[in-house]
């Protein structure tokens, strides 16, 4: 304890006497172990190398106050976020909490469990998993979502199981008279030869700030496959800070797919493990941003055994004076031979005043792999803008073109239609959009 | 339909001239071919009369049924009718040839108050112009030019030019690449394009192209300039002679000058 009263409190630790209480033994350990890492960890800043390029003022500079004095609005109109195949597999969280009445978890078929976190705390899966899979040294974002949560999206699906629909984890963020922070969690066990497509999305109802701190925590058990989306929609003055990790075992895949186009500050944290041999697993992200918003990428991807195939392909549009950072990791253990580990980070740089850091980062210490990567920051290229016109296009609409075709790579493989749909309008309305201010080639 | 006239051009921002005075009349239903050595200027007038932004004119004037054509943007030049088809076309990842086509097929006519067509229709349409230059429908749903071998990307741009039915058309080294069978097809496509009431100036360096497309008019052009116009004998003759005997004039009208 002599530790913590050096740390200079941060708001999150001012937050955290506003904790809940909670009966369960469960979440009463998990809370207990995060307020002692929480007095002991200090709140990050730009003189730490992870954090150098990240702008946190947003954070520091707002007052949170706790949910319950956010004075928020209601959830209204929210139908519209539903996508049909998840019409009996959708759970909703408003501001992290869970709503039994907008949800709906009937049409996935044997054996597979989907339901609010904290009705499932007897589960052997939630006691053995929770909060055990997720391990961010010194993180305070962690650390606070242990703290406060209550509620998240749990899904198991037992030996075999084969999910009948999609599941959409719908997580919608109200409109408030002050800022709060919420704390969405997720945590999903997929056992031996499962197979489970889950599309998360973060929705903000209103143009408020408040920050949300998602933390979701993935086992993918032998010869399981998951097909996870990640869709960030925030209010355009939401803060937005998630950790995703997945633990992949023997003969499984995960694939997963970010797209960011929310928040005025973003920093997500994915991490994938490999636990055993012969793996498959993609960390794609697609991030289009303007105006004054930061969205930043840490990525790990930790290749521990032989044989895996892993895929990152991060493309970003910057436009207007926003900034882009990434940070992917990709680290090859010393006796993980034959990795197969691509990475790719390309930036389209819309204007003069637009920003990108980017810095991909191998660390191998095997001798048989194969890594390739790369990352490019570059304008729209005025020959093939050029030679659209000569071919009656308009200069914007050429450049609109463009760069739709440049972002439209990394949401092919998203697999649910209605969500690939929804991402490609939602693609087009920011081309859209940057058409129609200034663009300069 | 087309005049150039004394028409000077340089690389934008950079001072050097490439184009020393051109002049050049195309008439309705007129088939012109330009030859002439490499770095001749022979892609940049092409490249100038569609508008590339990277060239300037510093002196001198592009008359397009008349009117001058210097302010306006390449999609205008377009609209119009003027058409380019690319020494190197470009690779438009992530676009389809089928949304180029659509797309340009349906501003052009919307300019040129010609109907648009419907999804259907328009399937058809592409359907007959594909068989005009014997392309593979398969090629409508790849991103543009990507991965296209040398010879299909040619032969890509005039299945555009098919489509689009341009008035003017600038066909810049258009056989470069294609095989001797592509070759015959691509001349008969652009031959059956052909009318009276358009004009296809073809830049090539071989006269084997002007075996079956029979130009009314040959030029040269050496040092950015035409130095030497005549019939299709012209390129007979250079063929055989080479372009050492007109050089050494140009240089002569270049320094009288
Ligand atoms: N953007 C540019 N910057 C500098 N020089 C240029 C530029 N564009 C063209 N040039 C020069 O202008 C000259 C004419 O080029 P152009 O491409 O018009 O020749 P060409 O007659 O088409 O040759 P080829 O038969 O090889 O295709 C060349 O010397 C070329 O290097
Ligand atoms: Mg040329």
């Amino acid at each position: 304890m002599a530790l913590a009263t050096r740390i200079e409190p941060s708001i999150l630790h001012k937050l955290a006497k506003y904790a809940p209480e909670s009966e369960n033994s469960v979440w009463t350990e998990i809370r207990t172990k995060s307020l002692k890492e929480l007095n002991s960890t200090a709140f990050p800043h730009r003189k730490i190398e992870e954090w150098i390029f990240t702008d946190l003022r947003p954070i520091v500079r707002t007052d949170f106050v706790p949910l319950e004095e956010a004075g928020t609005f209601p959830a209204t109109d929210i139908e519209k976020y539903f996508i049909p195949e998840s019409d009996r597999s959708r759970l909703v969280f408003i501001n992290g909490k869970f709503h039994e009445k907008y949800s709906s978890i009937g049409g996935l078929g044997k054996g597979v469990t989907v339901g609010n976190l904290a009705d499932h705390s007897d589960e052997e899966e939630v006691q053995k998993y929770l909060n055990n899979l997720v391990n961010y040294e010194n993180d305070v974002f962690v650390q606070y979502n242990g703290l406060m949560f209550e509620d998240g999206a749990y899904i198991h699906l037992e030996k075999g199981a084969k999910a009948e629909a999609p599941i959409q984890v719908l997580n919608l963020y109200t409109d408030a008279k002050n800022p709060f922070v919420a704390t969405p969690r997720m945590l999903v066990v997929s056992e031996e030869e499962s197979d489970v497509t889950i599309i998360e999305d973060h929705i903000g109802l209103g143009e408020n700030r408040y920050m949300t701190i998602p933390v979701c925590e993935v086992k993918v058990k032998e010869r399981a496959h998951i097909h996870h989306v990640r869709i960030q929609r925030d209010s355009i003055d939401a803060i937005h800070v998630s950790r995703p990790i997945a633990y992949v075992e023997k003969n499984s895949e995960y694939h997963s797919y970010t797209i960011t186009l929310g928040a005025k500050l973003t920093r997500n944290e994915p991490r994938v493990i490999q636990e055993d041999e012969e793996v498959d697993f993609t960390l794609d992200g697609l991030v289009l941003i303007d105006g004054e918003q930061i969205a930043d990428t840490h990525s790990v991807m930790d290749h521990r055994f032989s044989h895996a195939d892993s895929h990152q392909l991060h493309k970003v549009v910057v436009n207007g004076k926003a900034h882009s950072i990434f940070n992917g990791k990709i680290f090859v253990r010393r006796d993980a031979q034959k990795i197969d580990s691509f990475q790719e980070n390309r930036n389209l740089l819309l204007s003069e005043d637009g920003l990108v850091n980017t810095k991909p980062q191998l660390e191998i210490f095997a001798d048989d792999v194969l890594c390739s990567h790369g990352a490019t920051i570059g304008q729209l290229d005025p020959e093939e803008v050029f030679y659209l016109q000569s071919r009656g296009m308009t200069e914007e609409k050429a450049k609109e073109v463009l760069t739709y075709a440049f972002a439209l790579e990394t949401i092919e493989n998203v697999k649910v239609e209605s969500v690939h749909k929804l991402l490609i309008d939602e693609v087009y309305r920011y081309t859209k959009a940057n058409s129609e201010s200034k663009v300069t080639v | 339909m087309l005049e150039i006239k004394d028409l000077h051009v340089e690389v934008e921002g950079e001072g050097i001239e490439i184009l020393k005075g051109v002049n050049l009349t195309v008439n309705k239903g007129e088939i012109h071919a330009i030859m002439g050595p490499n770095g001749s200027g022979k892609s940049t007038l092409a490249k100038i009369v569609a508008g590339h932004p990277e060239y300037e004119v510093s002196k001198g004037d592009i008359l397009y049924n008349g009117e001058s054509i210097l302010e306006l943007d390449p999609d205008e030049r377009a609209h119009a009718g003027v058409f380019l088809a690319f020494q190197y076309p470009v690779e438009v990842p992530g676009v389809t040839n089928n949304t180029l086509l659509r797309e340009s097929y349906n501003t052009i006519a919307a300019s040129r108050g010609r109907e648009e067509l419907d999804p259907l229709e328009f399937d058809d349409y592409l359907r007959d112009k594909l068989e005009l230059v014997d392309m593979n429908p398969d090629f409508l749903e790849r991103s543009v030019n990507a991965g296209f071998s040398g010879g299909e990307k040619k032969r890509n741009e005039i299945f555009q030019m098919a489509v689009l039915e341009p008035t003017l058309s600038l066909l810049d080294e258009t056989d470069s690449g294609l095989d001797i069978d592509a070759l015959r097809i691509v001349a008969d496509g652009i031959n059956k394009l052909h009318g009276e009431d358009d004009a296809v100036v073809l830049i090539t360096h071989y006269q084997r192209l002007l075996n079956y497309i029979v130009p009314d008019h040959v030029h040269v052009m050496i040092g950015g300039k035409i130095v030497k116009s005549g019939g299709k004998e012209l390129a007979i003759e250079l063929e055989e002679k080479g372009y050492d005997w007109l050089e050494t004039h140009a240089t002569v009208n270049g320094e009288a000058k």
